[in-house]
Parts: structure tokens; sequence; C-alpha cells
């Protein structure tokens, strides 16, 4: 008979509540501002204007996202408790004001205040790496999904070290080499070493306990691990100016892109659960954005494809498609369980409460996923055309989806109050 | 009043997988049931170690279980071996 696992010490929901609401904020208002400069985005993508709004993703709502899960899964997939409870709550608040500082002075272009809000915003993740560090000490079952975890935080420190360097370098000027490509190190930096890896490893224990699906040969994450460790820093490497590397370290990060959606396919094949709920269907379609991101991401490596519309029209594909939406999905699958935990947890046993499904507000959610998924390929049409209507008639489908979903959140949300506890009840315990 | 092996299947059929909407009888969750002169021990376990359901879920257990008339004790342990495995499920409760 085995002990009870330590994970059981998990923080309040609503810690990664509080992040994960903070990041769907920045979500909408992403979503919102891709209409409003879609001038801008019919341009080149290096724009102050773009730069806030490409932030505003990358941390307001991807990392912040990931982060809130985080806290949330950390002991569920690495089974060890969070170091404190405490400190994630400040970390939030400095990460909050670091974010907003950062995409406001890069939507006004201020360097010296955009300088002090990504020192804050460093503080910040230096506080989360701290807390993730000391949760995990002494931690020795070297699984798949933990290398990756580790893989992602020293990737997050990477990235965060470039960005404080790149927002130097605007005052002082000291980086050696182009500017461009360096900028490019740093955008890929992110989505290589902080958001892939955090997705692909989270995904390797949680899809197979969503979907109820044996999980697949172990070929396909080695794949994954080596392709994502050889390719990061090739790919890296060869933005900054090892120029050799840089079609490698693409061959390998697709190796491992395309070895994580046939696994996906496998666990969505193999799966026992009966029916897929709009979280599912979301993060299984996120996946099917992979191809053309790999298509896309080698073609530009290699050279056979340039220039700002194919660069856009590829950052749309990644972040918009495979990484929000599968964030979108996860946070369908995860918010209504913390709310449901805390709300109806202690109550359960005792009294008839709701499942998860009774929580939620399914037609919305079904609104949301076309328009979402619709929306991220009508813009990354319209970005790789460049046309202005183009992006803005994409830009309000995904506004409306992107609004859809946080509907349904602030329904789910809600059930936090007592005054919306009375939800139709489908659980006797 | 003895208590059947039937009568505590069904109130196990009660507690559910708030997620997965499931009972914890269908998703194979309860490895054995044994019970002498009214005192019930169940072994069960979950779907993934580090369940955030993990205390919450024995209790619920507990709870349906005690509600069986002519029950005066029940004991649940969790155990994680062997691991669960969605091939368990539809399995049904242990004869």
């Amino acid at each position: 008979m085995s002990s009870p696992p330590a994970a059981r010490s998990g923080p309040s929901p609503l810690v990664p509540l509080g992040y994960l609401t903070c990041a769907a904020v920045a979500f909408l208002a992403a979503a919102m501002g891709i209409g409003w400069l879609a001038p801008d985005l019919a341009g080149h993508y290096y724009h102050p204007r773009l730069l806030a709004l490409t932030h505003t993703v990358t941390l307001g709502w991807i990392t912040l996202a990931i982060m809130g899960a985080g806290y949330q899964l950390i002991p569920i997939v690495l089974e060890r408790p969070v170091w404190s409870e405490r400190l994630a709550r400040w970390q939030l608040g400095i990460l909050a004001v670091a974010v907003l500082g950062m995409v406001a002075h890069f939507y006004l272009g201020t360097w010296p205040g955009l300088a002090a809000a990504a020192g804050l915003l460093a503080v910040g993740i230096g506080l989360h790496l701290l807390n993730v560090g000391l949760s995990l000490r002494g931690f020795t079952q070297w699984t798949f999904t933990a290398r990756m975890v580790m893989l992602g935080y020293g990737g997050l420190a990477l990235t965060t070290l470039f960005g404080l360097a790149l927002a130097t370098h605007r005052l002082r000027p000291f980086l050696p080499g182009e500017f461009f490509p360096t900028l490019h190190a740093h955008v890929h930096l992110a989505l290589l070493g902080w958001i892939t890896p955090m997705i692909f490893g989270v995904a390797a224990r949680v899809y197979p306990m969503f979907l109820l699906a044996p999980v697949p040969g172990r070929w396909s994450s080695r794949l994954q691990l080596w392709g994502l460790a050889l390719g990061l820093p090739s790919v890296v490497l060869g933005l900054v100016g090892v120029r050799g590397l840089l079609v490698p370290g693409a061959l390998a990060v697709a190796t491992a892109a395309g070895s994580h959606a046939w696994w996906v396919l496998e666990v969505a094949r193999g799966r026992k659960r009966p029916g897929l709920d709009w979280g599912l269907r979301f993060t299984l379609t996120a996946t099917v954005f992979i191809l053309p991101a790999v298509l896309l991401g080698v073609s530009l490596a290699a050279d056979l494809l340039s220039g700002p519309r194919v660069a856009l029209a590829y950052a749309v594909i990644v972040l918009g498609g495979w990484v929000s939406l599968t964030i979108v999905g996860m946070m369908l699958k995860i918010v209504p369980f913390l709310v449901w935990y805390r709300a109806f947890g202690p109550r359960a046993g005792r009294e008839p409460v709701p499942t998860l499904a009774d929580l939620s507000w399914p037609w919305l959610e079904g609104a949301a996923y076309a328009l979402l998924t619709g929306g991220v390929g009508l813009l990354a049409a319209a970005a790789f055309v460049g046309g202005v209507g183009g992006i803005r008639a994409a830009a309000a489908v995904l506004a409306l989806g992107a609004l859809a979903f946080v509907l349904v959140l602030l329904r789910i949300l809600g059930h936090l109050s007592p005054r919306f506890q009375k939800t139709p009840v489908t659980l006797v315990v | 009043m003895t208590v059947s092996r039937g009568q505590v299947t069904e109130a196990l059929r009660e507690v559910f997988d708030p997620e997965l909407g499931m009972s914890v009888v269908d998703l194979g969750l309860i490895y054995a049931i044994e019970i002498a002169a009214g005192r019930v021990r169940i072994e069960m376990t979950l779907t993934t170690q580090g369940c955030p359901l993990h205390g919450s879920m024995t209790e619920w257990v507990r709870k349906a279980v005690e509600r069986v008339p002519g029950v005066v004790d029940v004991a649940v342990d969790l155990t994680f071996e062997p691991p669960w495995t969605p091939d368990r499920i539809g399995q049904g409760a242990p004869l």
C-alpha cells in the first residue's frame, strides 16, 4: 500500500485562478488590439505598437497562463508541494504591474520606462523560478515531464536575460551583430526554450489523464526531448551568427514538433473517454496548427520563404494557433476544476453537488471554438496577404471568440460566489 | 443485518469523478471490497498519483458506504499498486 502522495498539499485554488484570470484578460485585450493595430500589422512587424501587442500575448497571456497552470499542475505532474503560496501571490502582483508597464512603454515607444518595467519583470520571473526551484528541492524522478519542465524554466531564465539585454541595448547599444537576428533569437528562445517544453511536458501527463488513454511508445518522447535539446541552441546560435546551425536546428525542432503531433494523435486515437468536451477539442485542434508552423518555420530558416508577411503569418500560426488554442483548451479543463474544488469540494459527500460539466456554458464554448479556430486561420491568411481590411475582419472574428471564451470563464468563476451555487445537480455522493 | 457486496457496489456507483463524470466503479478505481460483520474495507486507487481529489475521493467513498444499512465501520485504503490504467474502465467492481 502506498503512502499518500505529497501532492495533496497544493496551493489554494485561488492562486492559479488569479494567474489564469489575469491571463484571460490579457488574451481578450490582445484579441481586441489586433483590429486596432491592423494598419501596423499590414506593415513590418518591428513596430513599437506591435511589440506591445506581442508582449501582451507572450507575457500577459501565455506566460501568466503557464505560470498559473504550473502552480496547479506541479503538485499533480511532479508530485511536489508548492514551496510558498504567499510568494506566488506577491509574484503575480509584481508580474501584472511589470507586464502592464512593458506593454504601455512599448506602445508609447519610451525606452527608459521599458527598461525599468523589464527589470521589474525580471524580478517577478526570478521569484517564480525561486519558488519553483525550492518546490523541486530534492526532486529525483526525472521523467520526461520533469525534464521538459526543467528545460522550460531554464529557457524562461535565459529568455528573460536576453530580453533585459535587448531593453538595455535600446538605451545603450552594446550587443554585437545585427539587430534583427538578435531579436529573432530572443523570440525563438522564448518559443522553443520556455513555451514549447512546458506544453510538451505537461501534455505528456495530462492529455492521457483527460482523455483516459494509454501513453504511446517512449520513442516519441525521446524525439521530442532530444529534438528540442539540440534544436533550441542550434536555432538560437544560428540566428545570432553561426548560420550553419540554423537549418539543422530548425530540422531538429521540426522533428520534435512532428513527434509531439504524432504522440497527441495516438493519445486521441487510444482514448476511452466517451465524447470530447470543448476544452479537449480546443487542445486537439491546436495540435493541427503544428504542421503549417513547422513548414513555415523550416522554410524561413532555409530561406525558401522570407519577408515580414511570412514571418507574421508564422507568428500567428504558432502563437495564436498552436500555443493559444492549447492554453484555451487547458484553461477550460483547469478553471472549472479549481472552481468546483473550491466551491463544491468541501460539500461533496454531505449533499448533492454538480459535476464540472454543470458549471460550464457548452454552447458558448462551442461558439468560442468556432470563432477562435476560424479567426486564427483567417488572421494567418490575412497577415500573409497584408491587407488592412482582411486583418480587421479576421481580428473581429478573433475578438468575438476571445469575448466568448472570457464570458465562459466568468460564468464558471461566478460559482465561487454563493449566490450562483444553486446549479442543477447531476452528481449524488 | 448482513451487508452484501452488491449493496456496497451500488453505493459506490453514486461516487463520481467530477471531471470525468464516471463513477469510481465504472472507472475501475475499486481494487477490493472486504466485508466482515458490518465492517467494510475498500481498497481503491486514483487515475493518477498526485490527483488533487486524493483526500476528497476517499472521503466520498467512505461516506457513501457508511449509508448502506448494516454498515458499522468503513475503512478506505488508497493504493497505487498496481497503477491504474485506462484498461480498467468498464471492468466494474472486484468480485
